[in-house]
């Protein structure tokens, strides 16, 4: 039963002209398994409504120019100047939203084509249920904890001798509430070990545990050829026989596999500098570098770039021409000792740069701590919003440094291509139109997305047509897709050259390890397609099929899927407590291997299975697949979407391999 | 426990009490509470919803400020420690929403639970006492550890 209200919105398309879209909204009430009453709202925007832009003003804002003035008659005249000018205007908040991140693509001439992400609401009715889940589990775990204080139960949980009763603490009980009582329970899930290459399938060591997850035992058998969904493999060079593999065996047989120093040291090798060509011949910027760790790449080079610096000139100064020492100053009746404080906090110890970081909400725990250590001010805008980064931006160069109210030093975007949670795709064109137009500089993360998107498997601006010059500092991880270990940075000459010598990486850290570094030369020669063969181009167009057919199978069978429809990492909702470890032992018996995550790592109500999409898995391997999770999603009643799904009645049922894109 | 987390909140307890949904459930939780006790054959209507204020004050003096601390690590290096659950709501500012809903529900529950036991006085000294057990903690002049 539908009862369909049609309201016309008046749209402003390219050139200008006005038409009257209708608005349709659907309001269903229908009978769920659950049997509530409530009436589902859902709207379908039909074409985009908020920012008047042409193709003119689009390419001046690519360009860096100043764009004319979004002209609204509302508006005008309202707050002044620098409410006026936004690039992306706020959308204005109709009802309550059936999408969670709601960032039309009001900038669609920038796009060249169509940038579809989702990220649907959270049910109502789940998520009381998740919070009571929640509840129950917390209540259970204060009990176990009665239980075990009073040694009715036996705690298997590391505790202190009795003769250091009296000692302070080494750790708060209560820190530990999560990992004793929920995450004991499910801990099977996690840190399987594995004991072949993680390829499209994998073996796993089959263990038992007699004490729920406490301890685990090994029964000395393995399982085998279990369909690995976890690995980020996605172009499928996580194997063991090739020619990646032969050319770093013959690599170990002239180098070795340490380094035994660091870059700046005597551990800089010509197949780094080898390595360091190619990846800026691949990525088409001047000159890059290369890291032996992925993690330490972001967070080793971000302090480099902002970092403060103790200037210690003027306290030079004064120490030689005024004052002879620390004392004699100190003593010297001629300042209050407040101000000598304060000169000394001044000058001497608090002397940051001055720049500030804005960072995307979901950014890895790598960018985080590299901006951490750089100790510049971090400011957060909210995931994949322009909106919330343009008025960041503006308040920040309109407001300047906090007590001060100087202008900043530097202003670094920091994001990542595609977000290893959410699955979602930056939007990398209004960015970097967002770069240009307040003069700030762009670090693109692109650990997930190098190799996976684009086609050329160039990362995500080669998937957005962009000009690599646009990004300041493009960094990246080869572990993902180039199936071997380290990270590296691209950009301009003169920053890499300022980071070959500034960087704590190249410093202190040794030097990437050669046969990984051939691993990363062989393969990304085989995906530019410069060794001769065309497997680099059918691996990437066999991912990119994957991944099509793999997100819109998941969708039809009634699923909430996150993220942007080409990316390759699939996050499935699971949302409540206990189906996480339920989902992840059920696919196991299946023989499939999943990744599931929850609660404090996911926001409360959004626990997650997040599967990889890998150029190595055949068609079989995904229908086998979607098969078990369909079983699976119905047996623990998954599939909460409430969007039209056209053969759910059917069931579900595999397609033959056609050539889509 | 940041490491191996998707996002970059220092600490998800701050978030909890505004995620989508649980005000709902708080509110189905108070009625379940108090279906429960009217299912008591022996209370009376007056003793059931004394008995649910009461609980309901209990129960959030309890969680929100009795209990320090998060019941997982943080990379705060230890400041959420000694804050209890209401202090550490949206990193310490006050007068958010989900502050005034938490302040406001115990006060409905008052008016309700005055109501219904028709304002005769042993009720009255019990309800208020609980009111003010669980209304002056979240004064903003209490915020922090004394």
């Amino acid at each position: 039963m539908g009862v369909v209200f049609l309201r016309a919105r008046a749209v402003t398309l390219l050139g200008g002209r006005q038409i009257r879209l209708p608005l349709i909204s659907f309001r269903t009430s229908r009978l769920t398994l659950y049997k509530p009453r409530t009436l589902i709202f859902v709207k379908f925007r039909v074409a985009s409504q908020s920012v008047k832009m042409t193709e003119s003003s689009a390419s001046k804002l690519l360009n860096g120019e100043a764009c004319q003035r979004a002209l609204r008659a509302k508006n005008a005249g309202k707050n002044g100047f620098v409410k006026n000018h936004c690039v992306f205007e706020h959308p204005r908040k109709y009802r309550r939203p059936a999408e969670k991140n709601q960032n039309a693509t009001s900038n669609s001439s920038l796009y060249k084509k169509p940038f579809s992400e989702s990220f649907e609401e959270t049910p109502l009715l789940v998520a009381v249920l998740t919070y009571m889940g929640y509840g129950i589990l917390t209540i259970f775990g204060y009990f176990r904890d009665f239980l075990r204080h009073w040694n009715i139960e036996k705690c298997h949980i590391a505790h202190e001798r009795e003769q250091q009763k009296d000692f302070v603490p080494l750790y708060q009980d209560f820190e530990n509430f999560y990992t004793r009582n929920l995450y004991m329970r499910i801990r099977d899930n996690w840190n399987r070990p594995i004991c072949s290459v993680p390829g499209a399938k994998v073996d796993l060591v089959e263990r038992v545990t007699h004490n729920y997850n406490w301890t685990f035992e090994h029964t000395g058998k393995v399982v085998k050829d279990v369909i690995n969904m976890g690995s980020y493999n996605y172009l499928g060079f996580a194997e063991n026989t090739g020619a990646c593999a032969g050319a770093a065996i013959e690599t170990t047989h002239t180098y070795g596999v340490g380094v035994a120093s660091t870059r700046c040291e005597i551990g800089n090798l010509d197949i780094h500098e080898e390595l360091e060509q190619l990846v800026a011949r691949f990525l088409g910027v001047e000159s890059s570098m290369a890291f032996g760790m992925g993690f330490a790449t972001n967070s080793m080079n971000i302090p480099a770039l902002t970092g403060k610096v103790r200037n210690l000139i003027p306290f030079l100064f004064l120490f030689c021409f005024r004052f002879l020492s620390v004392e004699e100053f100190w003593n010297s009746a001629c300042y209050s000792l407040k101000e000598k404080q304060l000169f000394l906090q001044r000058i001497i110890y608090k002397k940051k740069k001055g720049c500030l970081i804005l960072s995307d909400e979901l950014n890895h725990a790598s960018l985080v701590l590299g901006a951490r250590l750089s100790g510049s001010t971090i400011r957060v805008f909210k995931h994949n919003n322009m909106q919330s980064l343009e008025k960041l931006l503006r308040d920040a160069i309109a407001h300047g440094q906090p007590r001060t109210h100087r202008p900043w030093k530097k202003i670094l975007i920091v994001v990542e291509g595609i977000y290893s949670m959410e699955g979602s795709i930056v939007r990398l064109p209004e960015v970097v139109a967002l770069k240009k137009r307040y003069k700030a500089y762009l670090y693109l993360d692109e650990a997930h997305s190098i190799g996976a998107l684009g086609p050329n498997g160039r990362g995500v601006v080669d998937y957005f047509g962009l000009d690599p010059k646009d990004v300041d500092i493009m960094m990246g991880t080869f572990t993902k897709s180039f199936g071997a270990a380290g990270g590296y940075i691209g950009g301009r000459k003169e920053l890499i050259d300022y980071l070959r010598c500034h960087s704590h990486s190249a410093l202190y850290a040794t030097s990437m390890s050669p046969p990984v570094a051939q691993q990363i030369i062989s393969s990304m020669k085989i995906i530019m397609g410069e060794d001769g063969s065309t497997l680099g181009a059918d691996r990437l167009r066999q991912l990119s099929e994957n991944t099509t057919y793999f997100r819109r199978k998941l969708r039809e069978m009634g699923f909430i899927i996150y993220g942007n429809d080409d990316s390759p990492v699939v996050p499935l909702m699971l949302y409540m407590p206990a189906k996480i470890g339920a989902f992840g032992r059920e696919m196991l018996k299946r023989n499939i291997g999943t990744v599931v995550v929850g609660f404090p790592a996911t926001p409360i109500i959004e626990s997650r299975a997040r599967f990889c999409v890998s150029a190595a898995h055949t068609r079989e391997m995904l229908d086998t697949a979607l098969e078990a999770i369909s079983e699976v999603g119905d047996l623990l009643q998954l599939k909460y979407s409430r969007r039209g799904r056209p053969l759910s009645s059917l069931g579900w049922s595999s397609e033959e391999s056609l050539l889509q894109d | 426990m940041n490491v191996g987390v998707a996002h970059s909140e220092v600490n998800p307890n701050t978030r909890v009490m505004n995620s989508r949904g649980i005000w709902l459930t708080y509110a189905l939780g108070v009625g379940v509470l108090h279906i429960v006790l009217l299912s008591i054959p022996f209370f009376s209507v007056p003793v059931v919803w004394t008995l649910t204020n009461v609980i309901h004050n209990f129960g959030m003096y309890v969680f929100m400020h009795a209990v320090k601390g998060t019941p997982f690590e943080t990379p705060d290096q230890g400041k959420a420690r000694l804050l209890t659950h209401w202090e550490q709501l949206d990193y310490g500012v006050q007068f958010t929403s989900s502050r005034k809903f938490f302040t406001i529900s115990p006060i409905i529950l008052y008016f309700l639970a005055s109501f219904y036991t028709k304002y005769d006085t042993t009720h009255f000294v019990i309800n208020t006492a609980s009111l003010l057990s669980v209304l002056i903690p979240k004064l903003p002049q209490l915020h922090g550890p004394q």
